[in-house]
């Protein structure tokens, strides 16, 4: 875990309300699939944990959902070559056992930005299914990343593209079929309620949640979420990967 | 190199920067970042008798330059952090255990078992009084004087410090209040109860409803804070709120404190108790100051 000062390569819309951001850290910095950073946003005391989407030797890539004034502010002052303060790597990550030979991910929203970290290391050495949600065609990006793997199955709400429906309805209606060994899933917490129900306890389900953080290192538990055996988790130290039967959503 | 050392009831700190309680845990995780025992000291989290879970999320919001949080002390209980802690960070820096009680007798408790093991006590008093019908002990300056009493009675070894709220009619009434009932140091400021608003859905952000202000935002309260406690009494200050800079902690130090406190800094800039101390020399180096602790108590009102 490290607090750099790294240099804005790259800060480009690349769907409706999305953009990609791609710095230099100025040193090689080893990140987990699922791990994230925290950025910080000029005039705003706290920093923003972002997903690490793509790590390759200095670079890091991050993609984001504009959502309040602090992802704003990042879309719209940080252009190439500026300074961004970045602290990393956070968190645990997704772990894939040897033995699990097929991956499903199950991403929604916001959700889809750790699983191409997903999808990209585990692609290559497992089989592995992707299934997708965005709100419409207009959000749907970074497609060439998600298709890695053996199948993509992109989701949207009005069915704008592929098919109609959460990317939970998706994955279950294949499950028989694609027979995963483990589930990789982050989203808004209705779709991981309803994966819970659907799949929760059946195979391994591994999600990655999200809650508000104040330092990210593990020291101000403002981030805890419930486990199920009545004790607290940090999201940015513990997690934020749980095994879903481990957690109350 | 000025001489950075500063002496507080005693005790030598290497220099007077250290990190509030809540926002460093014991330490640890930020000793990943930065040698740690290059502070003056640490304040832990706010410690109770029995281990705590805290309050349901969200626990944290932003403002324009503050924060709120409502973790509800969510900690592991005294006795897990003198098992598990108390050594490594003994081993690192001066330790201030923060602690809290919603008793009289659990305060008195909690500092019989840490008295003699840190080189500080320091009390938080923004906690609500179960027997008084949740009015936290840090309002009132009777309740300050007996609470302050109790602790002080059951540590008498171990400089106590009491961290007064600044949610209260009077800070010199209530400054005086710690003094008269043993405190051998007070701290100033604890946070600023907030509310903020989540106008989509009409509900507070925070699952508390309130939370306690802190951040850059309220320094100039809190310096203002400061002084008055400086002048309403004879004991040491240590002095909060909002500090992110060398130069903010130079305005404390100047309105009448020995030592200063950095919370919420740490959470924008990880490494921002650290910067602040070696920024704190420079200062003193640019400005022919030979000793950090020369500059206590020199601001003269116009
Ligand atoms: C581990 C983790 C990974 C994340 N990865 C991504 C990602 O890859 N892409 C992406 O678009 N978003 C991601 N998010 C969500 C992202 O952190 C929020 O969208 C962002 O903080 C919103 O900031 P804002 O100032 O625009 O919004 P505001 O609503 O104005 O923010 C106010 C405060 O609430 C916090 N906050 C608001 N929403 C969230 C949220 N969903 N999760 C955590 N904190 C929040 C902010 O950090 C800030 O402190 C992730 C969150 C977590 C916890
Ligand atoms: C997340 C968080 C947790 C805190 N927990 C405690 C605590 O347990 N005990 C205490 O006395 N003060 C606690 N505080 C208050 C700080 O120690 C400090 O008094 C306050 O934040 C003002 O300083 P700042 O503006 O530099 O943050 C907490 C503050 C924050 C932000
Ligand atoms: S954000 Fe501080 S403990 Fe997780």
């Amino acid at each position: 875990m490290r607090e750099v000062t790294a240099t804005v390569l790259e800060n480009i819309r690349i769907a409706e309300d999305t953009y990609s951001l791609t710095f230099a850290c100025g040193e090689e910095i080893p990140v987990r699939a699922g791990q994230f950073c925290m950025v910080g946003v000029h005039g705003y005391p706290l920093r923003r944990p972002i997903a690490v989407c793509k790590a390759e030797g200095e670079r890091i890539t991050v993609c984001y959902r504009l959502k309040g004034g602090g992802t704003r502010t990042l879309a719209g002052s940080y252009k190439a070559g500026e300074k961004l303060s970045v602290l990393l790597p956070l968190g645990n990550g997704f772990s894939v056992k040897e033995e699990e030979k097929r991956v499903a991910v199950v991403g929604g929203g916001a959700g889809v930005f750790p699983l191409i970290a997903a999808i990209r290391r585990y692609a290559p050495e497992k089989e592995l299914f992707a299934y997708m949600g965005f709100r419409n065609r207009a959000s749907v990006c970074m497609e060439y990343e998600m298709r890695r793997g053996k199948k993509l199955v992109l989701c949207t709400d009005d069915g704008s593209v592929g098919y109609k429906g959460s990317s939970v309805q998706a994955f279950m209606e294949d499950i028989g079929e694609v027979k995963p060994s483990v589930v990789l899933a982050c989203g808004p917490l209705p779709m991981l309620r309803a994966l819970k129900s659907a799949a929760g306890g059946r195979l391994p389900v591994y999600v990655s949640l999200e809650e508000r953080m104040g330092c990210g290192v593990g020291a101000c538990l403002v981030c805890v979420c419930n486990k199920t055996d009545g004790a607290h988790a940090r999201v940015c130290k513990d997690g934020p990967v749980f095994e879903i039967g481990e957690v109350e959503l | 190199m000025a001489d950075m050392r500063v002496t507080l009831c005693g005790v030598e700190l290497k220099n007077p920067v250290i990190p509030a309680s809540g926002t460093f845990g014991f330490g640890r995780e930020y000793d990943e970042i930065y040698d740690i025992s290059r502070l003056g000291g640490v304040a832990t989290k706010g410690l109770t008798l029995l281990p705590r879970l805290g309050n349901p999320t969200p626990r944290i919001a932003e403002s324009h330059g503050v924060i709120l949080n409502a973790v509800g002390l969510q900690n592991p209980g005294v006795e897990h952090f003198i098992e598990h802690d108390l050594a490594w960070l003994k081993g690192k820096t001066r330790v201030i255990a923060n602690v809290a009680g919603s008793t009289l007798a659990e305060y008195g408790e909690i500092c019989a078992r840490l008295e003699g093991l840190v080189d500080f006590i320091e009390l938080n008093i923004s906690c609500p009084n179960v027997k008084c019908g949740g009015m936290t002990f840090g309002v009132k300056p009777e309740s300050i004087r007996e609470v302050t009493a109790v602790a002080k009675k059951n540590c008498p070894r171990t400089p106590l410090i009491v961290k007064l709220s600044p949610n209260v009619e009077s800070i010199p009434a209530n400054a005086r209040a710690a003094e008269e009932g043993g405190a051998d140091c007070i701290s100033l400021v604890n946070t600023f109860t907030g509310l903020a608003i989540d106008i989509e859905r009409r509900r507070p952000i925070l699952f508390n409803n309130t939370g306690g202000v802190s951040g850059a935002g309220i320094k100039p309260i809190a310096v203002r804070m400061v002084y008055e406690a400086a002048k309403a009494v004879k004991l040491p200050i240590v002095g909060m709120g909002g500090i992110t800079s060398a130069e903010d902690a130079v305005e404390f130090l100047m309105a009448g404190a020995t030592a200063v406190q950095v919370g919420t800094a740490n959470f924008t800039d990880t490494r921002a108790s650290l910067a602040i101390a070696e920024g704190l020399n420079d200062w003193c180096d640019r400005h022919l100051v030979s000793r950090v602790s020369e500059l206590t108590g020199t601001l003269k009102l116009n």
